[in-house]
């Protein structure tokens, strides 16, 4: 089977100053199609910035990585964005909703960039799958931590994606709520049949992943399930 | 996947709806309505007035152009004329006799076609009274003007004879929309069809007939006939095109336009500066939208058309807004002024209204462009790192395309490339020395502030003050495009203001109330000092008594006037009538050298004994060291002496005179030889006796003339002007208080649409410190916050930010009132021909009122904030 995401030797530096820090050095990575992946990790280990180079948001320094069997590499800004619309979701530690739009704008924004004739039934089909179907007009303001992300949680899955990103989806939401949160997550991503790679410091979140990977010193290291404590 | 235009559209639309909440886009919006308003206003009413001005000229005409000559056209030119779009008619003038039983009357005759008038209609009494008709007489019948059919007796149905033909009259033609004056226009006027021509066998070899050619068309198709008609010209024909004899307007109108003109970019710049402000905090505001929509697959493109679309909108609907607002601004202008304006105006056209919409659309290309562009810019990674933004636009390059449109904005409006470049220079400069004056005050501000008392019950406003200049100063960037932008709007503000006041005095001081009401003329020498005397006594104010000659110009430098003067002033009346000529010692009142000397006394010749002791300067008789032995010489010699002359500069603009020229004048049967020795700029408005040239003493006396002066007499000084008309019987005085009642409504007018106008750039004025202030509402915000966490109450807040706002309009004031003294100068000497001078009030009014309008409009806006839970306030940054 052809990974859905694969990273060879994926080196990632930036300068501060005059000093060179590596964040990731010769990191390996392959996620299949239908996986659920937990990536952990220290604040600081550098989880954002691997988010953000196996989602095709940033280039790596080094090193070889490929979504959807493409070469990010031989992509541009644009050519990766073309990749990922309507394929790639996200959902995110601060939810990013747009302020100013209602939950239903809001789960509708992606779907304006990969047109679908019934746009509006199905965002309005995922808010009611994430529990909000009475809340469709609602600013986010108007809307508790928990309701934002499940908000999140309908506009990253609304568009069919084959691979979502979660970072920290729990990590602004008290414990009570971020399981509920986490169910819902799961509970969609099986339906969709969905691959999820996720990163969190957050172990019992990274328990109910098929693969828990994690990053240390710039590298990438599998772990046991039963090794992941709570 | 990329996203279809409608799609886009649909999407940028639903976006800009939802965006209407904010401040930033209320602001741009009500900005660009402004910048359309006020131009299209200006363009309404301009392009009317012009067009007005354009039709009556072609009326007058009779034509937009119009070919004559001694001959019948042939058809080739026709054809050319009418392939590039004239449509054309023929004309015929020539006197004859016409007759009615015994009755023999010489009269002149104009023959006209079915296309007559082109333009206008004619006033004719058919039997049933006046009516304005669009055609001429039909074949077989004649229109006679009145003083004809009286000399005639003739009445409408009697039959004329004409030539050969006996013509049935028609109707009384008692006015004529074209009142082209040929060699018959003393004899009174019949009209008749071309088709009785023939019949009448009037036109024979050697007839002194005249063939005329009109045709109408856009007046830019004279353009690409330029070189037919320099063609026919030199072939002999007399063209005459709508252009070149166009009426002009008064000088108080002249500079009205102007100054609507200047008033109208004042408010596109405003405006410009209000969108850029308010463009800055739209898209900080739509940098995690922009991110976002990266993180989802929006390419640069699709974002720039996104959010290009969505301005785009919003420039529509401010442009539809602000061209209705400039179509009833227009009107109000219309209903000042139409009942002065010497014609009918057309309805207004679709021009300025797309000028408008074009004026709104570069003012947000312009101003908000390179600012946009950092949407496009925002990387897609900011979703995981918020500090991630892109690097705001350089402020060179926002100023460099600011700059770049607004100059070619001025160039558009004031058709002066030179005019255009110059104002965006100065401009240019000028911002660069505000720029390092503002960092000098900031610095300034933020010394002094650190030097204010921190403790002491007294500390309050000193603390507040401390705070709220320490805050100003350490945004620096921020504060300092703040304090430009306001610099900028009390400077546009105070420019408008100014030029109105000195545009106004100015106006007043050209008609004082001594102007004077009455012109007597035919005064005989020997009157001359009598009826000085009666008037010493009585009149406020009077002018001097000017002798004055009537003599033709009948040579330019030794050539006939026609062939020596540029082609286009072989028409001019100066060359067709008589002038009135004057001598005078002295420079008259009101008169300015603009080229050459005065006359000095002839050297050679016997020196003056003593000085001619009167003011007036005119010396009756024997003018001795003056030029009264070239008069002796000139009337014998053919080699006469020239004498030195003094040329009204508009003249000798128009017949292209210059120093050193020579004008021979016949005079009764003399001819005297004048050699241009200076130019002078008068003031034709001025209601004093004026003199297109003037000649030294001596050489004039010796002709008859009479005197001519003007002065002011008061209601309660009549008896003096019926001591006038009894005392001297052969004078003729004129009471000119009508006219004069007229020009200073006319005055009035036109400063009300002056007022109208300013109305304008100060609502604009205000859009500016609405969006500079809501734009930096965030960060204060945030700062505002951070003090209440530190325990600040209410008060202090209040007066910190109060400080703040006051600090940043007396800085600023001073700085506009800097910028308009110097720009007001500028202008005054290149555009408004009016004498700078330095304004103190400005260097008061502008400090203290930016201070307490910042101040004011500060405070209100930024009470929400002070009310608001510093949790929220510290959360608001970046996120509405």
């Amino acid at each position: 089977m052809t990974p859905i995401l694969h990273a060879e030797h994926l080196i990632k530096q930036v300068r501060s100053g005059e000093r060179q820090l590596t964040i990731l050095s010769d990191l390996a990575l392959s996620v299949f199609p239908g996986e659920t992946v937990a990536i952990l990790g220290q604040s600081g280990a550098g989880k954002s910035t691997l988010l953000g180079l196996l989602a095709g948001l940033d280039l790596p320094t080094g090193g070889e990585l490929m979504m959807f069997g493409q070469r990010l590499a031989d992509l541009g800004e644009d050519g990766r964005a073309r990749l990922r619309a309507g394929r790639v979701g996200f959902v995110f530690q601060n939810f990013q909703l747009l302020p100013t739009l209602t939950a239903l704008e809001n789960v509708l924004l992606p779907l304006e960039l990969s047109p679908r004739g019934d746009s509006e039934q199905r965002a309005r089909e995922w808010l009611a799958r994430v529990g909000l179907g009475e809340r469709l007009d609602h600013l986010p303001k108007q809307l508790s931590g928990g309701e934002q992300q499940r908000v999140a949680l309908a506009r990253a899955f609304v568009t069919g994606a084959e691979l979502v990103f979660a970072d920290e989806p729990t990590g602004n939401l008290d414990t009570e709520t971020g399981e509920r949160i986490i169910d819902a997550l799961f509970s969609l991503n099986r339906e969709a049949g969905t691959t999820l790679v996720l990163v969190t410091h957050d172990h019992a979140l990274a328990r109910r992943c098929d693969r828990c990977l994690r990053l240390g010193h710039g590298r990438l290291e599998e772990m046991a399930l039963d090794e992941v404590g709570a | 996947m990329s996203l279809s235009i409608l799609r886009l559209a649909r999407f940028s639309a639903r976006g800009l709806v939802r965006d209407l909440r904010a401040a930033d886009v209320r602001a741009l919006f009500v900005a660009l309505a402004l910048a359309v308003a006020a131009s299209t206003m200006i363009g309404f009413f301009l392009d009317r007035l012009d067009r007005g001005l354009t039709r009556q000229a072609s009326q007058l005409l009779g034509g937009d152009l119009v070919l004559e000559q001694g001959r019948p056209f042939d058809a080739e030119l026709r054809t050319t004329l009418e392939e590039a779009g004239l449509v054309l008619s023929d004309q015929v003038d020539m006197v004859s006799m016409v007759s009615l039983a015994d009755a023999f009357q010489p009269a002149s005759l104009k023959v006209v076609d079915d296309r007559y008038p082109l333009y206008g209609g004619v006033h004719v009494d058919q039997g049933e009274g006046v009516e304005v008709v669009a055609h001429g007489p039909s074949p077989g019948e004649v229109w006679l003007a009145p003083r004809l059919a009286l000399l005639l007796e003739a009445e409408i149905g009697d039959r004329v004879r004409l030539g050969e033909s006996e013509l049935a009259v028609g109707g009384m033609v008692e006015r004529e929309p074209d009142q082209s004056a040929g060699f018959g226009s003393f004899n009174p006027r019949l009209m008749m069809h071309r088709d009785d021509m023939e019949a009448t066998e009037l036109v024979q070899d050697g007839s002194r007939v005249s063939f005329e050619l009109l045709g109408a068309g856009p007046p830019d198709i004279l353009d690409d006939l330029a070189p037919l008609l320099e063609r026919l010209r030199r072939d002999g024909v007399e063209v005459r095109d709508v252009r070149r004899d166009r009426p002009g307007l008064g000088s108080a109108l002249e500079r009205a336009e102007r100054y609507l003109s200047l008033a109208g970019l004042a408010a596109v710049l405003l405006a410009g500066v209000a969108v850029a402000m308010s463009t800055r905090r739209y898209v900080d505001r739509h940098l995690d939208t922009a991110a976002l929509l990266r993180c989802f697959g929006a390419t640069q493109g699709e974002l720039s058309r996104l959010f290009g679309l969505q301005l785009l909108w919003l420039a529509l609907a401010a442009s539809v807004l602000g061209a209705l607002l400039g179509l009833a601004g227009q009107g109000a202008l219309l209903a000042l002024l139409t009942a002065i304006l010497p014609l009918e105006l057309p309805p207004p056209g679709m021009l300025p209204l797309w000028l408008g919409v074009f004026t709104a659309l570069s003012v947000l290309v312009g101003f908000a462009g390179p600012t946009l562009l950092r949407l496009k810019r925002v990387s897609a990674l900011k979703v995981l790192r918020r500090e991630l933004d892109p690097l705001p636009a350089s402020a060179w390059l926002v100023v460099a395309v600011a700059s770049g449109v607004f100059g070619g904005l001025l160039w558009l409006y004031s058709g002066d490339p030179g005019l255009a470049l110059g104002l965006l220079l100065g401009g240019l400069v000028m911002l660069m020395v505000l720029w390092g004056l503002g960092s000098l005050l900031l610095g300034g501000v933020l010394r002094l502030a650190a030097r204010l008392p921190r403790d002491g019950r007294e500390a309050g406003v000193a603390q507040a003050l401390r705070l709220g200049g320490a805050q100003l100063a350490r945004r620096r960037t921020a504060s300092l495009g703040q304090l430009l932008a306001f610099a900028v709007t009390f400077f546009a503000m105070a420019m408008i203001a100014l030029v109105r006041g000195d545009l106004l005095s100015t106006w007043e001081a050209q008609l004082p109330a001594e102007t004077p009401n009455y012109f007597a003329i035919n005064i005989q020498p020997h009157e001359r000092e009598a009826f000085e005397a009666s008037l010493s006594g009585a009149a406020d104010a009077r002018s001097a008594l000017y002798p004055m000659v009537r003599g033709r110009i009948t040579a330019i430098n030794d050539m006939a006037p026609r062939e020596a003067v540029p082609a286009e002033a072989r028409g001019d009346n100066a060359l067709r009538r008589e002038l009135n000529l004057t001598w005078r010692e002295t420079l008259p009142e009101g008169n300015r050298l603009v080229a050459g000397t005065w006359f000095e006394k002839r050297r050679s010749g016997q020196e003056s004994e003593q000085e001619s002791g009167q003011e007036s300067g005119q010396e009756e008789s024997e003018p001795s060291g003056w030029y009264a032995e070239v008069v002796s010489e000139s009337a014998t010699s053919p080699e006469a002496e020239r004498v030195p002359i003094s040329v009204e500069d508009g003249l000798a603009e128009r017949l292209g005179l210059g120093l050193g020229d020579t004008l021979t004048f016949t005079i009764g049967a003399a001819e005297i030889i004048g050699e241009v020795s200076s130019l002078r700029d008068l003031d034709w408005d001025s209601f004093r006796p004026n003199f297109f040239v003037i000649f030294p003493p001596g050489v004039l006396e010796r002709f008859g003339h009479s005197y001519i002066t003007a002065f002011h007499l008061d209601d309660a000084e009549r008896e003096v002007q019926r001591g006038l008309v009894r005392d001297f019987p052969g004078v003729t005085l004129l009471n000119v208080d009508a006219i004069l009642a007229q020009v200073r409504d006319l005055l009035s007018r036109v400063t009300r649409a002056v007022e109208v106008v300013l109305v304008f750039v100060l609502l604009a004025g205000v859009s500016v410190l609405y969006a500079a202030l809501t734009a930096s509402l965030p960060v204060r915000a945030h700062e505002s916050g951070l003090l209440r966490v530190f325990g600040a109450g209410n008060r202090l807040l209040s007066r910190v930010q109060g400080a703040e706002f006051a600090i940043l309009g007396l800085a600023s004031g001073l700085m506009g009132a800097l910028l308009a003294e110097l720009a007001a100068a500028a202008l005054y000497l290149a555009w408004l021909d009016l004498a700078p001078r330095l304004h103190l009030w400005l260097w008061l009014v502008l400090p203290l009122g930016g201070a307490l309008l910042i101040g004011v409009i500060g405070h209100l806006l930024s009470r929400n904030l002070r009310r608001q839970a510093p949790a929220t306030s510290l959360g608001l940054l970046g996120e509405t």
